[in-house]
C-alpha cells in the first residue's frame, strides 16, 4: 500500500492554510472537515447544525469553492486554503456583506451565518445586481431557525448596494 | 464523526483506483463529490473499510472530442453550469443542473457520476442523461466498457457498475441543434424531485420520467414526434403517452404511488411546452 493511506486509529497531520495563516493539527483521520476546523484548530465559525448537507452552517470556503464543511473528509482537505467567516475581516474591518448583516439586524443567534454570509458573497460576486428572488434563491440550501429571512434578504440587498456604490470594497 | 475505522485513498489516475479496488474487493467504497456517501458514513449506514476519493484521479473535465462532448464523472454541476460545452450541445443538462438544491455549495460539490451511479429514483440526473442518449464509459479491471440506454439503470439506487468498477465520464453525441425541455416537480424550492421530465427533440427525438418509477421511464413515442412540429394534438398525444407508460409508480416519502401516476403526464406536458416555445422564439 502507497503513502497516502491513513489508519483510523492512529491521529494524522493535517495542514492547512486557514483564514491566511499556515496551520498544522494532529487530527483523527474520521473527522468531518467541520469537526477538525473546530475541534482541532479552534476555528468555531463553522457550526455543526445537520451534518447532512442540509443547513449550510458548516460552510467555509475551501480552495475558492463555498463548502459544506460536513460533507468533506478532514483528510481530504490536506493542503487546502480554507477561508472562515473568521477569515473575513480585513484590518478589523467587516467585509461589506458582514457589516450589512450587521446593519439590517439580518442574524439572532447567528448559527446560520456562515452558510448565509458566503452565499450571499458568491451570489454577489457572480450577479452585483440581484433581484429578491435571486437572492431566495441563492440562500437556499441554507436554513435559519431565527429569522425568518426577510433581514437576510434585506442585507443582500443593501450589500449589493453598497457594493456597487464602491467596488473595490466588494 | 464518523464510527467506524477506514483507509482514505485518493488515487491520482484512474488505473490507480481500479488497482486500489482490486485489492480491496467487497470493503471499498468510491467517493466522486462525497455529498452522500460522507454523510451515509456519518450516519453509520455504509462502513466501508477503505474510501477512495477521486477528487485528484482528473475526471472533472468536460471537453469536445470530434463530435462526442466529454463530461468528466466527477464534473461537478456548477462545472455543467458554467461549460461553454454544455451550454452550446446539451443545455438540458445545464437546466438540469441549475435546478440543483442545497445551494451553491451542493452545486459546487456534488457530481453528474456520483448521481447516475446512486441511481436514486428521486433525483434529477439519471433522467436528464437518459434523455440526452448518454454513454457510460466504465473502468476496471478488465479494462474499459460502455453501456447505454435503459441498460444505465438497471434497478432503483442500483447501478449499473460491477464490482472493482468505476465510472469515467459520460459521452453524448453532437447533434444539430434541437429542441429541449426540462420540467422538476417538488414539494417547495429547496426539496427533491418528485417527478421530472426531460425531452430532447428532433431527428431521434427522447422523452423520459425521472422519479415516477424505479428508473428512468423512457416514453415510446412511436411516430408522433419524429420530424413534425409540436402542435396542441401532438402534445396531447405524447402526454398520454406518458402517463400510459408508468406502470409501476414509485413511492417514498416525498409522494405516494398514487400521486405519482397522477403528475405523469402533467409533468411530461410541462417540458414538451417549454420544448414548444423554443420553437416559437
Ligand atoms: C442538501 C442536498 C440537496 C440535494 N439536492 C438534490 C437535488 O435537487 N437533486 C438531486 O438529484 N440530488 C440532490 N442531492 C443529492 C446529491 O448528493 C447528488 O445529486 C450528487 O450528485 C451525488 O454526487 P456525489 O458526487 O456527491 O456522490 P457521492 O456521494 O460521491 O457518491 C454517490 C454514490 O456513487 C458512487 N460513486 C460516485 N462517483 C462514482 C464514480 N465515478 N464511479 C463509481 N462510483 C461512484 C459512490 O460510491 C456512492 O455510492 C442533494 C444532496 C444534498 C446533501
Ligand atoms: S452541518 Fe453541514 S450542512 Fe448542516
Ligand atoms: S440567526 Fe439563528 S439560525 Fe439564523
Amino acid at each position: 500500500m502507497s503513502t497516502n493511506e491513513q489508519v483510523h486509529s492512529i491521529s494524522t497531520r493535517l495542514s492547512l492554510n486557514l483564514d491566511g495563516t499556515d496551520r498544522t493539527a494532529d487530527v483523527d483521520p474520521r473527522s468531518l472537515l467541520v469537526e477538525a476546523l473546530r475541534d482541532d484548530f479552534g476555528v468555531t465559525a463553522p457550526k455543526i447544525g445537520c451534518a447532512t448537507g442540509d443547513c449550510g452552517a458548516c460552510t467555509s470556503r475551501v480552495d475558492g469553492q463555498i463548502t459544506k464543511t460536513c460533507l468533506r473528509l478532514a483528510v481530504s482537505a490536506e493542503g487546502s486554503q480554507i477561508v472562515t467567516t473568521q477569515g473575513l475581516a480585513e484590518d478589523g474591518q467587516l467585509d461589506v456583506v458582514q457589516q450589512a448583516f450587521w446593519d439590517e439586524q439580518a442574524f439572532q443567534c447567528g448559527f446560520c451565518l456562515s452558510g448565509m454570509i458566503f452565499a450571499a458573497s458568491e451570489l454577489l460576486a457572480e450577479n452585483p445586481d440581484p433581484s429578491d428572488q435571486d437572492i431566495r434563491w441563492a440562500i437556499s440550501g441554507n436554513l435559519c431557525r431565527c429569522t425568518g429571512y426577510e433581514a437576510i434578504v434585506a442585507a443582500v440587498r443593501t450589500a449589493a448596494v453598497r457594493q456597487r456604490e464602491i467596488p473595490q470594497r466588494g | 464523526m464518523i464510527t467506524h475505522p477506514f483507509v482514505y485513498r485518493a488515487p491520482t489516475s484512474v488505473a490507480e483506483a481500479i488497482e486500489i479496488l482490486a485489492e480491496t474487493p467487497g470493503i471499498s467504497r468510491v467517493i466522486g463529490g462525497g455529498t452522500w456517501v460522507v454523510p451515509e458514513c456519518n450516519r453509520d449506514e455504509s462502513r466501508p473499510g477503505v474510501l477512495v476519493d477521486l477528487r485528484r484521479a482528473g475526471l472533472g473535465g468536460i471537453d469536445v472530442v470530434g463530435d462526442v462532448v466529454c463530461v468528466g464523472a466527477t464534473a461537478t454541476y456548477s462545472a455543467l453550469m458554467s461549460s461553454p460545452d454544455v451550454a452550446r450541445h446539451l443545455p438540458l443538462l445545464a437546466a438540469m443542473a441549475s435546478g440543483i438544491t442545497g445551494g451553491r455549495q451542493i452545486q459546487s460539490q456534488g457530481t453528474v457520476g456520483g448521481s447516475v451511479v446512486a441511481a436514486r429514483p428521486s433525483s434529477d440526473a439519471p433522467a436528464a442523461v437518459a434523455a440526452l442518449d448518454a454513454t457510460l464509459v466504465i473502468a476496471g479491471p478488465d479494462g474499459e466498457r460502455r453501456v447505454t440506454g435503459t441498460g444505465m439503470f438497471p434497478d432503483a439506487s442500483t447501478s449499473c457498475l460491477r464490482e472493482g468498477e468505476i465510472l469515467t465520464r459520460l459521452e453524448f453525441a453532437v447533434r444539430p441543434a434541437a429542441r429541449w425541455g426540462y420540467y422538476k416537480l417538488k414539494r417547495s424550492a429547496s426539496s427533491w424531485p418528485i417527478a421530472t421530465a426531460a425531452c430532447v427533440l428532433g431527428e431521434q427525438p427522447h422523452l423520459v420520467l425521472g422519479g415516477v418509477s424505479a428508473t428512468p421511464v423512457h416514453v415510446d413515442l412511436g411516430p408522433v414526434l419524429a420530424r413534425r412540429p409540436l402542435t396542441p394534438d401532438t402534445i396531447e398525444e405524447t402526454v398520454r403517452r406518458a402517463a400510459d407508460s408508468v406502470s409501476t409508480p414509485w413511492e417514498d416519502e416525498l409522494a405516494p404511488a398514487t400521486y405519482r401516476a397522477a403528475v405523469a403526464g402533467p409533468v411530461a406536458r410541462r417540458a414538451l411546452e417549454m420544448a414548444a416555445h423554443q420553437e416559437e422564439s
